[in-house]
């Protein structure tokens, strides 16, 4: 009893320390794990990249040599050309696409949950699934060919010959299409919750002024959607330069055909796991740390830092 | 004009509005659920398509036709007999890894984000930024290192403890940690300091307290990891390398590169993979939507 009543009501320095341990004790395995695999792999990276490091460790110390070969490789080249040109054609139209579906669903009231969970489904369905469909339907015997077949168009007079993803000039355009399609979605959800913070007085007031459906839109809609551009622009330019999954589905480590699908992260995949030069591939993926988080930091400085509290 | 216009306001604001024209927009109905359906159809369409071919033989599923003409089950038994690894140990593996992760992430989710929401101890707020600054580190970063770690601590092999690496790597997510700690802020404070002054100790009051009350915030943390875990690709391909302990989606893969147009297969098995996610979604709707806005703060 006495004891009890020490141990609730003990002095304020041990109660102090005995919370300040507990606090520390409750993070410490998430953090170590942390320490090791997140912040410790940057540095640990870094470290790597200036050794010539195979799959049985480091053999020579070679300084910034592997950052000089990555800027001489043309596979390299490639792989970075592939990545923002899919960057930057991907994110405006998933974007558009996400904004178009948010506000359309926004406008009705039945069945909104209706499409809002339809729109969504894609951008949870995992994307080998998605991927292995997208390549059935889009193959020269496939439901997309059929359907232009339904409404007159020949794809065999196409220069591809209705060879979507077989053919160089098609594979990416054909994934970027993919991609738009399973990531509105998610785009769609940032931007709904958001126009529903909107306050309908303000269309009121828009509307007695004497001002259309379209000016309300692109005066009052778009500007107060602010927060919520910025996140979807910086979740979608940080996803599409780490694109893998599809281009390693559709056209193997190889990023076929002719390399057309080649992207960053696939590069650094091969150069780990297939020529298994581990020092090499840590300089790449040092590269690609520093482009993406550039990127960030463009967009930090057009869009401004909308705080992420703000987008719930 | 305006001072006009301002003035005749009340009369148009204080009527009640009907719940249908709150929302104003430069389509009328009729259009505004035409994109709707048509959109849907876009959604719909390749998901009906793969259950459809996955009943239908080679031969037909190169056809268009909707319905299957002469409807069989050959592409499951295949899909589940003829894989190597089969079906089932696929099944297994991705499952396994999944709820290892989901409990991990629930668990010390919860404890800490309740340590970084209501235990004061020095240096919490930076330790906090750190947790979140790993959010900006791409896993492509991460590839070399954290695989070189694993090789180290000889977690990748074909052994029983590969799985136990791949944990390492999934076992808890900033995102997991942050939402809880949003959630725990939410609580009023006085909750546990009742029981603390009946002589519990902070793991009791968390455990017996604030565990049981947080059910919609460790849900969503479940489901999301879980969804994750399950939909996962680019780890389980780093670090499952041993084909028994290949996971739904690196079978998949494979197989359409080995398969290549044996399509009924390649669907039967995408719709068995794609299911529990459905199931899932069917059920929990609303756990994934506000997942999503909790978990924004990726990136």
């Amino acid at each position: 009893m006495a004891l009890a009543i020490f141990k609730g009501r003990g002095s304020l320095g041990t109660e102090r320390a005995q919370e300040a341990f507990a606090g520390y004790a409750f993070i410490a395995i998430p953090l170590v794990l942390f320490l090791i695999f997140n912040i410790g792999s940057l540095f640990y990276s870094a470290y790597i990249s200036l050794w010539r490091w195979g799959i049985l460790g480091p053999t020579a110390f070679v300084g910034i040599h592997n950052y000089q070969v990555i800027l001489k490789d043309e596979v390299f080249h490639t792989a970075i050309k592939n990545s923002i040109y899919y960057t930057v054609l991907v994110v405006p139209i998933q974007v558009a696409l996400g904004l178009a579906l948010a506000v359309t669903v926004n406008q009705i009231w039945r069945g909104r949950t209706f499409f809002r969970a339809s729109f969504y489904f894609p951008s949870i369905a995992s994307s080998a699934a998605i991927t292995v469909l997208f390549i059935y339907i889009m193959s020269a015997d496939g439901l997309f060919n059929h359907l232009l077949q339904q409404i007159g168009i020949n794809p065999l007079t196409f220069h591809n010959q209705g060879d979507w993803l077989g053919h160089q000039d098609t594979a990416m355009n054909s994934v970027l299409g993919l991609n738009a399609w399973t990531t509105s979605g998610t785009m769609m959800l940032f931007y709904l919750g958001q126009l529903q913070s909107i306050p309908t007085e303000v269309y009121e007031a828009a509307r007695v002024d004497g001002a259309g459906p379209w000016t309300a839109f692109w005066r009052i809609t778009f500007p107060l959607l602010r927060p919520a551009h910025y996140l979807v622009l910086t979740t979608s330019v940080i996803g599409a330069l780490q694109m893998f999954d599809q281009a390693f589905i559709v056209g193997s480590p190889d990023g076929n055909p002719n390399y057309s699908l080649m992207t960053m992260v696939l590069y650094l995949y091969n150069a780990t796991f297939r020529q298994f030069q581990f020092g090499y591939a840590s300089s790449v993926g040092i590269v690609l740390f520093v482009i993406i988080f550039t990127a960030t930091l463009i967009q930090r400085r057009f869009f401004g830092t909308a705080d992420w509290a703000a987008a719930r | 004009m305006s001072q006009v216009t301002v003035t005749a306001r009340p009369a148009t604001a204080e009527a009640p509005l009907p719940r249908e024209s709150r929302i104003r927009g430069p389509l009328s109905r009729g259009v505004v659920y035409a994109i709707l359906i048509l959109y849907s159809l876009l959604v719909f369409v390749p998901f009906a398509w793969t259950i459809s071919t996955s009943f239908k033989t080679l031969p037909e599923s190169l056809a268009l036709t909707f319905i299957p003409q002469n409807p069989t089950v050959n592409a499951y038994i295949t899909a589940w007999t003829q894989l190597k690894p089969v079906l089932p140990v696929m099944f297994l593996n991705s499952f396994i890894i999944a709820i290892l992760a989901t409990a991990t992430n629930v668990f010390f989710g919860a404890l800490g984000g309740y340590a970084f929401a209501r235990l004061r101890f020095p240096g919490r707020e930076a330790l906090f930024l750190l947790v979140l600054g790993t959010l900006m580190i791409p896993d492509q970063l991460r590839l070399v290192p954290v695989y070189q770690i694993l090789v180290n601590l000889q977690l990748i092999t074909p052994g029983p403890e590969n799985y136990f690496g791949i944990w390492l790597i999934l076992a808890i997510s900033a995102t997991s940690l942050f939402i809880m700690r949003q959630f725990f802020l939410t609580i009023p404070f006085d909750l546990e300091e009742s029981a603390r002054i009946d002589g519990a100790g902070f793991f009791t009051a968390f455990w017996r307290i604030l565990f049981p009350l947080s059910r919609p915030a460790l849900a969503t943390v479940a489901i999301l990891t879980f969804q994750g875990t399950w939909n996962g690709f680019f780890w389980p391909l780093v670090i499952m390398q041993v084909q028994s302990h290949w996971t739904l989606p690196l079978g998949l893969t494979q197989f359409r590169f080995q398969y290549s147009t044996n399509w009924p297969p390649l669907m039967a098995m995408t719709a068995i993979a794609t299911i529990p996610i459905v199931l899932l979604y069917l059920f929990f709707q609303r756990y994934f939507v506000g997942g999503l806005s909790s978990g924004a703060v990726k990136g």
